[in-house]
Parts: structure tokens; sequence; C-alpha cells
């Protein structure tokens, strides 16, 4: 089975090669024969990079260590769910699962949009074809799971223990839906670019997979942020890693382009604009790939050196000279009268958000890469750490977070000052009360209190925008509150799931803000029966008693435990076993440098985190204890972005009743339903 | 994306750092060959012990010490500060070392400036978490604000002169009602086009 996958990862090499060959030799002489061809070579393909994925999946299952892949991730007392994940624990592998998605996602393209894009369509599977054999052969030639070994070893070297964790099972294939979903709106575009129409159906299979994309980067970037925050103990979700930027970028990019999509579907305008981000986006995916996989750059969870770097260089320059080319030709079918009527309007809001989601996304790449200019420049290499990205983009991220509140609330084409007015009063009160009442109950902390204020201010606005909607079904079709108000999302899913996903990134700012005010005691040496007392941010005093450590043997691994019993004022909360795990192979050979189990007790208020850092001596424990106010926030804020996102997404009947009040701008449902908003 | 260990070595570090593209300068960037072949595997520890001043006394507290490393940037490659991947990464042996240089020049007298300046004349400026404000790192902090400032003027000129074209069409208000920017209908017509629209929304 194992040699069926590898023989049918060299066909798939064929079968992409003839998609794109076929397809664009039958898009170029307008023969339909070729053209079928390449869409069904281009399901063969999918069918065959499966074939080979299921050969490595059994080479794992059947511990087959003469495949240097398996032997270097895996080994016989690995546990079954991460010998499945041990697929995409290394480069090869992780490879070959990223042109399986690619694979995928061409296969479900070519079949959803073979017949409304007809003319396009061609030059889309040949794109797509293109960068599935791109992938395919650096998988085969630069990292081939496939590769063996001259012997065959009795066990294997095992997995990277902070990888043995169930995040790991999702957010990796999560961030791949999402990295590789960039591609189709990049293949649409080159197949758009060519043949001159960027308009129509065009725009809403774009939007349709970017949104995917978008989708599927939240959650897998909300992901590693949690597994981040429990498996690496230093008590914090994102250290602006090169690895973790690289995720970011093609996320904002991609948030800019479902905004300033936008303006194209209602106005007609900023075609190259959108193009350009559709292209950036994947442009930018590639990157971090390249980022990520060359070595390039220090990372803590960067791969190991390997050729592939040279690979995905030579891509991202191909792709971007080929590109350029493609829209500096064809600047002039792109061109729009545009009009605006008003300096102050949904289209200028757009795009300050769109600068600003830019600017983010320059920042961090500016950032991630100014070490290596650095050392070309003045031959001296530096570090650009979390102080830098944080002081350039928290400025800038709370401009956004404002702009989340401001855009909505603007009218299309022309706002009028008593329409401002009357959609600001509220909001901004709002706003300006919470700050007084954090000034008020001491808060002092200048970033935190801007953070409060203009998140209290945007989640006014979009309570009252759900509010005049509901308000106004309730009056037009006599509705109950709740069958308006699930309505009112589901009729006009993109308007109300796009404020949901606004109140997530809410949740998320005012999350992130707690973090100012965290406070971390180290290096607590605690002996079996002593207590160690400290003060969380909110004032409360805790208690934490050790009952002792134990050792133990589990599956792959020897176990140190500490127990601590802790208290609030007084009050028991429970108990926290925090590990510290030194993993073993099947014939008991240590693996790995030791690593840590964190304790995590989580509540609205803060997380209380417990890192056993190591042993003083046999009987004392040296731990590091952090109050980590809001954090769980993060998650419900990703959940919220997510879910919102899926609203956004869920596919609408062609034919619906239409709900007109909620279709119109704000200050129209007052015209229709004859009452002030 | 998260695979592999963190103590990935970088013999590929050399020589493809002078061939990332920028975007912009990647043209540039190719053609540059790189200056040294730093080997990022060796240089990780370097003792820094200078000799303690006559009747040193600590210069700063354990808080202050663990201000301190924040600052400093550790030199494996897990990107934390010292204070951080100290307390944090079991397996770094580099921050505890330095962290150990650091307690022994407080102990010897030294201020947290001469440290950092200590550190820095053996380390370079990799040692700090974030460029100095000085020199050319001025540009890694400004060249966001000046990338955004100017894509703000520049939207700002793009919005004008959208508007400008939109000066000879009708506006629709955003009371519903259409009213041109240059009357281009009479009165009468004007009224008659607004009843309609306001018939229409009925």
């Amino acid at each position: 089975v194992t040699l069926v996958g590898e023989l049918s990862l060299w066909v798939a090499i064929l079968m992409a090669a003839w998609t794109t060959t076929v397809s664009w030799a039958g898009a170029y002489q307008r023969r339909p024969d070729l053209v079928f061809s390449g869409e069904r070579a281009m399901y063969a393909t999918f069918a065959f990079t499966l074939v080979a994925s299921l050969g490595l999946w059994y080479a794992l299952f059947t511990h087959d260590f003469s495949l240097r892949f398996v032997s270097s991730y895996t080994s016989r007392n690995l546990p079954s769910v991460y010998t499945f994940t041990a697929f995409w624990a290394g480069q090869a592998g992780s490879m070959l699962f990223w042109t399986l998605i690619l694979a995928m996602y061409g296969a479900i393209a070519v079949f959803v949009n073979r017949r409304n894009l007809r003319h396009m369509m061609p030059w889309v599977t040949g794109t797509l074809g293109l960068i599935t054999l791109f992938f395919l052969l650096t998988t085969a030639f630069g990292a081939n799971p496939f590769e063996r070994l001259d012997w065959v070893p009795v066990d294997g070297r095992g997995m990277n223990p902070q990888l043995q964790n169930p995040g790991m099972a999702i957010h990796p294939p999560m961030l791949y839906l999402g990295y590789v979903a960039t591609a189709v709106p990049f293949a649409f575009a080159i197949g758009a670019l060519v043949t001159r129409q960027l308009d129509g159906e065009w725009l809403g299979a774009v939007r349709r997979w970017s949104l995917l994309s978008w989708f599927f980067l939240t959650i897998g970037i909300a992901l590693g942020m949690w597994w981040a925050y429990v498996e690496l103990g230093w008590s914090g979700y994102w250290a602006w890693d090169p690895v973790e930027n690289s995720s970011a970028l093609p996320w904002f990019t991609g948030t800019a382009f479902l905004h300033s999509i936008m303006i194209q579907e209602k106005r007609g305008m900023l075609k190259k604009w959108n193009v350009t981000l559709v292209v950036l986006t994947f442009l930018l995916s590639i990157l971090g790939t390249f980022i990520t996989r060359s070595g390039v750059i220090e990372s803590v969870h960067a791969f190991a050196q390997s050729s592939v770097g040279s690979w995905f260089l030579g891509f991202l320059i191909a792709a971007t000279v080929l590109t350029v080319i493609l829209v500096s030709t064809r600047l002039k079918d792109m061109e729009a009268t545009a009009e605006l009527e008003s300096m102050v309007s949904r289209e200028a809001a757009f795009l300050y958000n769109n600068l600003v989601l830019v600017g983010i996304a320059f920042a961090t790449l500016w950032g991630t890469l100014f070490p290596i200019l650095s050392e070309w420049v003045q031959g001296e290499k530096i570090t650009v750490g979390i102080p830098f990205f944080n002081s350039v983009n928290t400025p800038l991220g709370l401009i956004l977070l404002a702009l989340t509140g401001i855009g909505p609330l603007i009218a299309w084409r022309r706002a009028s000052t008593a329409n401002l007015k009357r959609q600001f009063a509220t909001p901004v009160a709002v706003g300006v009360a919470s700050v007084a009442v954090l000034l008020a109950f001491g808060m002092r902390h200048f970033y935190a209190i801007v953070f409060y204020g203009i998140s209290a201010f945007v989640a006014t606005t979009i309570t009252l925008e759900f509010v005049k909607g509901i308000g106004a079904r309730m009056r037009m079709y006599s509705e109950g509150l709740f069958a308006a108000s699930t309505r009112l999302v589901i009729r006009n899913r993109r308007r109300y799931g796009g404020y949901i996903v606004h109140f997530g990134v809410v949740v998320m700012f005012a999350a992130f803000a707690g973090m100012f005010f965290k406070k971390d005691y180290a290096e607590v040496e605690l002996k079996q029966g002593e207590t160690y007392s400290a003060t969380d941010p909110f004032g409360d005093t805790w208690t934490f008693t050790s009952q002792g450590m134990s050792r133990y043997k589990t599956l792959n691994r020897e176990v140190t435990a500490i127990t601590l019993e802790t208290a609030r004022n007084g009050k028991p909360m429970g108990f926290m076993v925090a590990e510290k795990r030194q993993h073993f192979d099947a014939t008991g050979a240590t693996t790995f440098e030791p690593s840590t189990e964190v304790a995590i007790n989580e509540m609205a208020k803060q997380d209380v985190y417990v890192f056993f850092s190591g042993l003083l001596d046999a009987e004392t424990a040296v731990l590091h204890i952090h109050f980590n106010p809001l954090v769980v926030w993060v998650w419900m804020g990703g959940f919220i972005m997510a879910f919102g996102g899926m609203i956004v997404m869920w596919p609408q009947a062609q034919q619906r009743e239409r709900g007109y009040v909620a279709e119109l701008s704000p200050q129209h449902e007052g015209v229709l339903t004859g009452a002030g908003a | 994306m998260i695979a592999g260990g963190p103590r990935t070595r970088r013999a590929f570090l050399a020589r493809a750092a002078a061939t990332v593209p920028l975007l912009v300068v990647a043209p540039a960037l190719l053609r540059a060959q790189p200056s040294s072949t730093v080997d990022m595997a060796g240089d990780f520890y370097i003792p820094v012990r200078p000799a303690p001043k006559p009747n040193a006394t600590p210069s700063l507290d354990g808080d202050a010490i663990n201000t301190l490393e924040r600052t400093l940037a550790c030199p494996c490659p897990c990107t934390l500060d010292i204070y951080t991947c100290r307390t944090t990464d079991v397996t770094c042996t580099n921050s505890p070392a330095i962290h150990r240089d650091v307690v022994r020049m407080v102990d010897g007298g030294y201020s947290g400036d001469e440290i950092v300046a200590e550190l820095t004349n053996v380390y370079g400026e990799r040692i700090l978490m974030a460029p100095r404000k000085s020199g050319f790192n001025l540009v890694a902090w400004f060249l966001p604000f000046v990338a955004i400032g100017t894509g703000g003027v520049a939207i700002a000129v793009l919005l004008r002169s959208w508007r400008n074209n939109a000066r000879a069409s009708a506006t629709l208000m955003t009371d519903g009602t259409v009213r041109p920017i240059r009357a281009q209908g009479s009165d009468e017509e004007m009224a008659r086009l607004n009843a309609a629209l306001r018939d229409d929304s009925r």
C-alpha cells in the first residue's frame, strides 16, 4: 500500500502537468475536448494525491520505519491520534498534506464553477493545476515523505512532545485549509486577468473562496494561539514569532479584500486594487510557507533546514513576475469611472479600513524581515521582537477597532451631518461613559482605557444595529422577538454575519487589553505542605499549597506532577496539577528534552496559570505562577468570529422573500417604516 | 505550520538571508552576497564577565533584573526574551547562562545601562529585543508609519478626484431624494423625480 502511495505521487505529477497543459491549450485554441480533459485531469490529480496520502497514513500506522519520515516523527508507543497527526508533524508529510488540500480545493473549484464561468474556467483550472504541480514536484524532489532509509530502525525517534497536544490535531489542518484556499481566488484572478473579465459571476466566486480562506485562517490562527498558550508555557498566546506573523499576513490582506470587494460589487470601482489584494494574499501565504520552511528566519517552530526553501523562493518570484506582467498589460480593462459623492461615506471608510489592514500587514512583514535587511545593510544582525510589534501595531489595531464601529454606521455614497449625529450620539456616549467608569475605578493604563473605550463604542454600534433591525421587523411583519432576530440574520446573512464577526473582534480586543494587567510570580519554590500566597490583578489573595509530587509512567512518558491546592481569599478554588514529562521510546531510551504541561484554571475573569519549571532538589519544586486576565475571551472572540463567518458563508437560496428593511442602510429604514431610528 | 523542534540549526541561513524577497528590494537582495558567514549554531552563548567594580554593591534588585532581562533577546531561536525564555524553556541553556552573567555584573556594581552596553559589545545589537531608535534602525520603527501616512494621503487625493468625477452627476441624498450638485433640471422636474422616488420606495 505504501508503494502504491509512492507511485501515486508520481502519477499525480503527470496528471497535474496534463491538467495545466490541456486546460491552457484548450482555452487558447477554444477546443472543448481539451478543456474537459483538463477538468477530469484535475479530479484525477486529486484522486492520486489522495491515494498517495493514504499510502503515507498506512505507513505511519503500520510503523514502516524504513521510511525516513515515519522513523523521524513517530515511534511504536506514540498514541494513535498522534500517529495520525504525524502526517503533518514534519516537513515532508506536511508538504504532501498541503498538496492534498490544494488538489482537493482545485477539484472542488473546478466542479462547482465549470458551468457558470465557462469562458474563464480553463485558465483557472490550468493555474490550479500548475500550483498543484509545483507543490507535487517540491514534495517529490525537495521533501519526499516516501524517502527510504538504507536500513530499518527498530523504533522511530518519536514525536516532539510539544506537538503531542490535541490542538495539533486540528490547528495545522485548519491553517492549511485557510492558507491553501488563497490559491483558488488567485487562480480566479489569473483567469479573470487573462480573459479580461473582472465582473459578474467572477466576483461571487472570488468572494466565496476568499471567505472560505478567511474562515479557516481565523480558526487556524486562534487554535495556534491556544496551542502556544497551553503548550509553550510562557503564559502568552502571541509572541510575534515569524511563523505566527506569516500566518497573520494573509489574514490581514484577505480581510482587507473582503471589505473592499464590496465597493466593487456596489459601485464597480477598485478593480485593480481588489485583484492586487487577491494576488497579494496568495503571495503572502507562499511567503509565509517559505519563511516557515526555509529556515531563513529564526523561529520557535520553523521546520528544520531544507532545500524546500529555494523551491518556494523560485515559485514566489515566478508568481510575482507573472502577475505583475498580467496586471500591467491589463490595466486598461480595469479602468472604471470612479465617482464619489462625499469624503464621508462608506466607500471612504472601507478605503481607510484597507489602509490600516494592509498597513498592519506591512508593519508585520517589515518587522519580520528587517533583521535580514539590517544584516545586509549594516552587516549586523539585530532582533526585532515583541516590543517592536506591540508598539507599532497596537495604535494601528486601535484605529482598526474604531473603524469597525464607524464604518457600518456611515451611509454609502454620502452621510449627512444630521445622520451622523443621530448614528453616533449613543455609541460615543457609551464609550465616553465607560472610560469615565474605568477611571473612577482607578484604571490608569492609557492603552487599556483607550481599548475599552473604543470596544464599548463599537459594541454599542453593533447592538444598536441589531436593535433597529429587529425592531423594524417586529413592526413590519408583526413578528415576535425571537422570530424577528433569527429572520433578520438569516435574511441578511452578509450584513448581520459581518456584525457578528465584528463583535468577535471587539471581544478579542477587550481580551487582549486584559493582558496589560497580567501578574507574574516567577521562581516560586515550594516543598510539600508549604503555601505560597500571591495577589491577583483584581486584588484578591490566592494561596497555593503544595500537596507534594508524584512520579509515574504512562504511555510514552514518565511524568513528574505537582499537585497544588488553591484558594482565593480563603475560599477553596480546587486543585491544579502541573507536569514535567520525559518522553521515551519503545526500548525505554529517553527521547527529546524534558517538556512541561502547564496547569490552567480558566475562569471568566482570569486564568491562573501554573508552570512547573523544575526541581531544585528532590523535595522542592520551582513554579511560575501567572494571573492572566480575560484570556478565555480571546478564545470566545475567535469562536464568535468563526460563527459569524459561517453565517456569512452559508449558501443562500436564490429565490427568497426579500427582507427589504435590513438590505438598506439604516437611515432608509426610518423612511420606510415611518419611524425615526 | 508548527513542526520540528525549537533547536533547529540553520546552516542555510547565511546564503538564504541574502535572497529573501523583500518584495520590492528582491532584485537588489538577490545580487547581494552574505557579508559574513555567521554560524548561528556556534555562537549562541558567549561569556560576558567584566571584572567587578571595586567595593561594588548589587546595583539592581530581583525585579529590576527581571525587567532588564525582558529587554534582552535570547540568542537561541526561541525569539523570546531572556527572562521569559529562562523561566519557561527548560531546554534552553543560553538564557540561564546569560542570566548568570547579568547577575554577576549586577553584583559587580554595573548599572542596567552598563550591563546592556557590555552585552551589546559582545553579542552585537541582536541581544536587544527591539532595535535601538537610532541610525539605520530608525527605519525599522518609522517606515511602517511613513508608509501608512503616505497611503492615507494617497487615499485622500484619490477620494478627492473621485468626488470631482461625481460633480457633474446627480446625487442620492441620505433622505432618499435626489439633488443635483449643479442644477440640471428645472425645479419642477426635480420635484417630480423626487416624488417618483418616494412612491417607488413605499
